[in-house]
């Protein structure tokens, strides 16, 4: 008895921790969001629920990074985690070869976003960029478009680049899950005569659920906070057609001097991924149950 | 028995003391991480382990933050000069990415450990650190008469000289001096038709008239010569952020009006949009592009990309000759300032003092390729001393630096994207405006 009281002891370093760099600023946050608070000043005064009213009612820069979220959040989440699905399909069996592949499409999760950043700005240049260059040079001139400059493409344009960076990370898990399925249920499916899809269909992609819902969850916030990546390739622009709720907070804290705003914004952008998470958790449970 | 309840007690005690050790260890580590430690963690150059002012015997050490990291160097040389002239003072620099600078010298500056001396730039994030009180008077510094007295205005507030503006900018347009004489332009226009046929010249041969990096910088500098005949009332931002002067008015539906003419004709690239500085700067540097819509900043960066290109500045007169009121643009910026929370502010005057000397400036100056506010200065490299001249024409201050509020600048910037973007200059400036309506109120 005594001992076990002693084993509380051993999580108070990272209840500490967690209390003041995680409770601590969230309370701050949630204080500041009633003020109007420049970031600098030591003076501020208390303006009530005055940010959350304007932000619902009558910013349209933040319901437009809201909706440019949603639709970067929708574009991430389905076609990385149905890559990332295909291609652990495909490399699930550990021959050298299939490890070699994993480490391959692995390899863009551990270069910095920043860095990755920069690569694809390049190669998006519409003048001396690679991707345009290539799609030339193979006769598909009129494929070759303005990615990033361009208001009504530029959000998938960097979407893609997040795919593109974050897919194997997620194939990761997913060949996890499929590694843990007992090869007896194909062997069982098999003698019932059941053909690839259905296999899939029925055994596969069922006992794949909780690996699903920690890819969705995963992908979801990970799109949420793609601050980095949006941030360096086009800092929210052209006409704000990629600002995204981080980049927006940022805008509004650092540049605009405006912390009691963006505190408001930053509980807001809270509470969307946990409803958001929540919506997912409530709809991928059923499936694992 | 009573002996092993005593060990056990003692071996409780010490795995107590051990926790509690390594949680101040852990907190220490956490909260006290400041100075270089952070810069570097940043991806900021550092000039040295920074941090807190601090003693070493006599030695006062003191801190000087700024973000422009391409200045290390010569910072490098002139602190060593420094510290050879003043023994008893150590200066650690500390160098934070311009994008960064914001959030990280406002919350350094406020704790007085770190930039004792420090940079500002004119506008919103000068307003804001005057307003919380951590610029030191300079007022009745001698070495505020180094200056050229009109061009530290952007760092006076209320009557008091708060900081000093050490660059001289010259926000407008770079020319090929060479490829312009070739193309047989031989004097700059000196109104809008004259301008459109010189941009028409060179697209017939086959040249991009203006390199424009649309995916950055390019808005917000190109607009301030476009609009600075359009709108020649200095006053024009103050006006529109207190709601007084509307982006739907004609002055600013002519600027974009005029923006849109030079994309519609091909003067400006279709696809600017997606173009960022340096690869708008490389178009220029391999003489693919004559003009170079940024500033005298990139002066000596396309000199290193192409030691033959001869360069000087142009800005389009987008009115007829006889109302022009304004030849060009500059900025004053890199503002030089001492930290009122510092603890060691005479050691930090005194290097503002040794930064605003006519021979320290001038080192600067030729050194990183920029003009300064000093008077007196001799420059040496070329791209200088010809562009020197517009110091003595009548240039305006960057009328975008009036404009306070970041969202409001962004609403100005995006309706220029949005007219590059295919948008009518008056659906623009309408949906700007609605942006500067909405923020005005906050």
């Amino acid at each position: 008895m005594k001992t076990s009281k002693w084993l509380y002891l051993f999580l108070l370093p990272g209840t500490l921790l967690y209390l003041v760099f995680f409770v601590y600023p969230t309370l701050s946050g949630l204080y500041y969001s009633v003020t109007n608070w420049d970031g600098i000043s030591p003076d501020y005064s208390f303006v009530g629920l005055e940010h959350y009213r304007t932000m619902l009612t009558g910013d349209l820069l933040f319901s437009k990074a809201l909706g440019n979220n949603l639709r970067f959040m929708l574009v991430v989440v389905l076609a990385q985690s149905a890559l990332a699905l295909v291609f652990a399909m495909l490399l699930v069996k550990n021959t050298k070869t299939n490890i070699l592949l994993r480490a391959l499409y692995f390899f863009p999760t551990i270069i910095a976003s920043i860095s990755v950043a920069f690569i694809w700005s390049f190669m998006y240049d519409p003048t001396l960029g690679l991707v345009n260059a290539a799609l030339k040079s193979v006769g598909l001139s009129s494929w070759a478009l303005n990615w990033i400059g361009d208001v009504h493409i530029a959000i998938y344009s960097i979407a893609f680049v997040q795919v593109w960076a974050h897919t194997g990370q997620v194939m990761i898990i997913f060949i996890a899950g499929l590694q843990a399925i007992p090869e007896d249920l194909y062997e069982v499916a098999r003698i019932e005569g059941a053909g690839r899809w259905q296999t899939f269909r029925r055994v596969t992609f069922p006992l794949l659920a909780p690996s699903a819902t920690i890819v969705v969850a995963y992908t979801t916030i990970q799109s949420f906070k793609a601050f980095d990546l949006i941030f360096a390739m086009t800092g929210g622009g052209p006409v704000n057609s990629t600002e995204i709720l981080s980049t927006y907070i940022y805008h509004t804290a650092f540049q605009n001097y405006k912390f009691g705003y963006a505190s408001a914004e930053s509980v807001v952008f809270m509470l969307i991924i946990a409803l958001v998470t929540i919506l997912q958790f409530r709809l991928l449970r059923g499936r694992t149950a | 028995m009573e002996r092993v309840f005593l060990q056990m007690a003692r071996r409780e005690k010490a795995i107590l003391s051990l926790l509690l050790a390594f949680m101040l260890v852990a907190l220490t580590a956490c909260g006290g991480g400041g100075g270089s430690s952070d810069a570097q963690g940043s991806g900021g150059a550092s000039g040295g382990a920074s941090g807190a002012s601090g003693k070493s015997g006599d030695k006062v050490t003191i801190s000087f933050i700024h973000w422009r990291g391409e200045d290390v160097k010569t910072f490098n040389s002139i602190i060593e000069k420094f510290e050879q002239e003043n023994p008893n003072i150590k200066v650690n620099m500390d160098v934070y990415p311009s994008e960064q600078y914001q959030q990280i010298a406002q919350a350094k500056l406020l704790d007085g450990t770190t930039g004792d001396v420090f940079a500002a730039l004119p506008g919103a994030q000068f307003e804001s650190m005057a307003k919380a009180g951590l610029f030191v008077d300079l007022t009745n510094q001698p070495f505020v008469a180094n200056y050229e007295p009109n061009l530290i205005k952007a760092g006076a507030k209320d009557g008091k000289q708060l900081a000093l503006p050490l660059q001289l900018v010259y926000n407008m347009p770079i020319y090929n001096v060479d490829m312009f004489k070739k193309l047989g332009i031989t004097e700059i226009p000196k109104d809008w038709d004259g301008f459109l046929a010189m941009c028409e010249k060179i697209k017939q041969a086959g040249i991009i008239p203006i390199a424009f990096p649309g995916a950055d910088i390019g808005p917000g500098q190109f607009m301030n010569p476009m609009m600075m005949n359009n709108a020649p009332d200095e006053q024009i931002f103050q006006k529109l952020e207190a709601g007084q002067a509307k982006l739907t008015d004609e002055w600013w539906v002519k600027t974009l009006t005029q923006f849109k003419e030079l994309v519609d004709k091909g003067y400006i690239p279709k696809d600017s949009l997606g173009v960022k500085k340096d690869a708008a700067g490389a178009l220029f540097a391999q003489e693919k592009a004559a003009m170079l819509a940024t500033g005298s900043y990139m002066l000596a960066t396309e000199k290193q990309q192409n030691p033959n290109l001869h360069m000087q500045l142009l800005a389009p007169i987008t009115v007829p000759a006889d109302k022009a009121v304004y030849e060009g643009i500059h900025t004053t910026t890199f503002m030089l300032a001492v930290n009122s929370h510092s603890k060691h502010q005479a050691e930090a005057l005194k290097f503002v003092e040794f930064l605003s000397r006519k021979d320290i400036a001038g080192q600067y100056a030729n050194e990183t390729g920029q003009h300064v506010t000093v008077k007196g200065v001799e420059y040496t490299s070329p791209e200088l001393r010809d562009t020197i001249v517009w110091a003595s024409k009548k240039t305006r201050f960057q009328p975008r630096y009036f404009i306070t509020n970041q969202d409001v600048q962004t609403a100005v910037t995006n309706s220029i994207q949005a007219v590059i973007g295919g948008k009518s200059p008056e659906e623009a400036a309408k949906e700007a405006q609605a942006v500067v309506d909405q923020k005005i109120k906050k």
